[in-house]
């Protein structure tokens, strides 16, 4: 029996979709407790810290308000929280109790396709969530300009990025409780030090090479031109720079699970 | 001349640790039932994966593995896009209800909606299931689960179907149901590689059955076959030793062959009436004189004593 070359298996595009509908379908059954949680928590930060902190600030951060300065910021967390856990907790429970790989890996899939799955997923979650932050800050009044609709799709990118970096830890991970300080000792850090909830500059000079390394600055900066539709030279740099970091460390991820997931 | 749909020759896999596959080679013939008989850590399971990718064989240049004229080491996904896979462990999408975990598998194999939608109705009624469309995974029973994970590796009509201990945990009635429906589909064109523990489980479907310990093939041939050339016809099952002691043991002792544990002892001879009348002397005593089947001729070739991994 012979097999013309469009039989054989199915493409690429195909494949990528199926492992993100699986996810799709799998998140959306319980929508409800799956997305509150992550929903809410910008808000209450932004009502607790905002609302309530915010009004004994007056100085501009950046030449923001500060309610707009956090609020920015915001859109972006959001899309790395829900990225991270996604890619950590999520990804080793399908890995190790779920066995949910092995399945997949034994219909026409590659561990590469799998891998590519997850990372477009969780991009398309931080993707989600930075738009549900963004109507609620608009609705508000808390940001303006037109040109923010854009703002999800550097949710995007952050999902992307901290989906790579969560799958290259989850395979050093060997029991699931170690995750615990990959969330304590990475992403917690991240939230402080990256420009969100206050500007980088006024942390001091010997500590700028590390914010610069830190991934969530570009993506800060990136959000922040976006919703002020403020552009200079250096968003190329934080543009690349999330680029690249997706693509290194996403070939890094898919080369270590490979060994977890194929014997 | 016949379709060869796995060629298998001088494999290889080593584990950090262990030798798990030992230079396997062997042959499975289109339309045919191969199955894979051994204790726990034989490589039952290796050997399985490594024809469909989930496991890469050891580098070296005599060995070779073909399915279908495709290598698994770099042409995985052809390999897979013709064959089903029911691995040891039913792992379906909890989330989901029966119908959900089968259209996302649909996707995997980029099958049109409605053309999934036809096919899924089809193999929920095959595997029985048709009542459980809307059920979630969690209300399901082991036997439910079990045809599920059937059904799911029949989705792309697949002409090869790999099966890792499809039955084992599942009560008689579920298992009569899944060799019924394995015979149906051998019948059908599908060609089928099997593990398993169960003796009769490859007595009834098996063509061919390959006996594998640590790794190594220690007999291969078809149930029959196994039985008529590799084991003495009639077994004698007694308690205890006593009869070893008995003038009429001694003088048979060259026609019987002797296995014994701490807990009894068998006999085993071609000879029916030469059995029969070592029982007759056990008076008053339990003996069970019986037909040897492969359970006798699996412990014969890989022993009874239990190795590390069991």
């Amino acid at each position: 029996m012979k097999h013309s070359e469009q039989e054989l298996f199915p493409p690429l595009s195909r494949r990528l979709f199926g492992v993100w509908q699986r996810h799709v379908r799998v998140y959306t059954k319980n929508i409800f407790s799956n997305g509150l949680p992550a929903f809410f928590e910008p808000l209450l930060f932004l009502a607790g810290i905002g609302l309530g902190l915010g009004t004994y600030i007056t100085q501009s951060m950046e030449g923001l308000s500060y309610l707009e300065f956090l609020g920015t910021g915001l859109l972006v967390t959001t899309a790395m929280f829900t990225a991270s856990f996604e890619c950590s907790y999520g990804t080793f429970i399908r890995l190790e109790f779920d066995k949910v790989y092995d399945g997949m890996l034994a219909a026409p899939l590659t561990v590469r396709d799998v891998i590519a799955g997850e990372i477009l997923w969780a991009g398309t979650k931080g993707l989600f969530f930075s738009f549900i932050v963004l109507c609620i800050l608009m609705i508000f009044g808390v940001i303006r300009s037109p040109q923010s609709f854009l703002a999800p799709f550097v949710g995007f990118l952050t999902g992307a990025m901290f989906a790579v970096i969560s799958l290259f830890i989850t395979s050093f991970v060997r029991a699931i409780n170690q995750l615990n300080f990959f969330f304590t000792g990475f992403i917690s850090p991240m939230f402080f030090f990256s420009g969100v909830v206050f500007p980088t500059s006024n942390l001091p000079s010997y500590f700028q090479p590390v914010v610069e390394i830190l991934p969530l600055t570009h993506s800060v900066r990136l959000v922040r031109a976006v919703c002020t539709n403020h552009y200079q030279f250096t968003h190329l740099w934080d543009f690349l720079y999330i680029v690249f970091f997706i693509l290194i460390v996403g070939f890094f991820a898919q080369k270590r699970l490979r060994q977890r997931m194929i014997s | 001349m016949t379709d060869k749909i796995i060629l298998v020759d001088h494999v290889s896999k080593t584990f950090p640790k262990v030798l798990a596959v030992d230079n396997l080679s062997f042959e499975v013939e289109a339309q045919t039932c191969f199955g894979f008989l051994g204790p726990n850590g034989a490589g039952k399971s290796t050997m399985m994966k490594m024809i469909y990718g989930q496991c890469t064989r050891d580098e070296n240049f005599t060995s070779k593995l073909s399915i279908f004229g495709y290598d698994p080491q770099y042409q995985e996904l052809q390999i897979k896009y013709l064959s089903g896979v029911v691995p040891q462990d039913n792992n379906l999408d909890d989330e989901l209800d029966v119908i959900q975990n089968l259209l996302v598998y649909s996707k995997f194999y980029n099958m049109p909606g409605h053309l999934a939608r036809q096919r899924i109705a089809y193999l929920l009624d095959f595997l029985e299931l048709t009542e459980k469309t809307n059920t979630r995974i969690q209300e399901l029973s082991g036997g439910m689960k079990r045809r599920l994970v059937i059904a799911r590796a029949l989705l792309n009509n697949p002409r090869l179907l790999i099966l890792d201990e499809p039955t084992t945990g599942l009560d008689p009635q579920v298992r009569h149901l899944i060799w019924d429906k394995l015979r149906l589909l051998k019948k059908e064109g599908t060609t089928i590689l099997l593990t398993t523990h169960y003796m009769e489980e490859a007595f009834q479907i098996c063509d061919t059955i390959m006996i594998l310990h640590n790794g190594q093939k220690i007999i291969e041939g078809s149930p029959r076959d196994l039985l008529q050339n590799h084991i003495e016809k009639y077994v004698l099952e007694l308690p205890d030793a006593g009869i070893l002691r008995h003038p009429a043991y001694q003088q048979m002792q060259t026609q019987v062959r002797l296995e014994q544990t701490e807990h009894g002892l068998r006999l085993f001879s071609g000879n029916y009436d030469c059995l029969k009348n070592l029982a007759g002397k056990m008076e008053g005593e339990n003996y069970y004189l019986r037909q040897t089947n492969l359970e006798d001729l699996f412990l014969k070739a890989t022993g009874r004593d239990l190795n590390e991994t069991q």
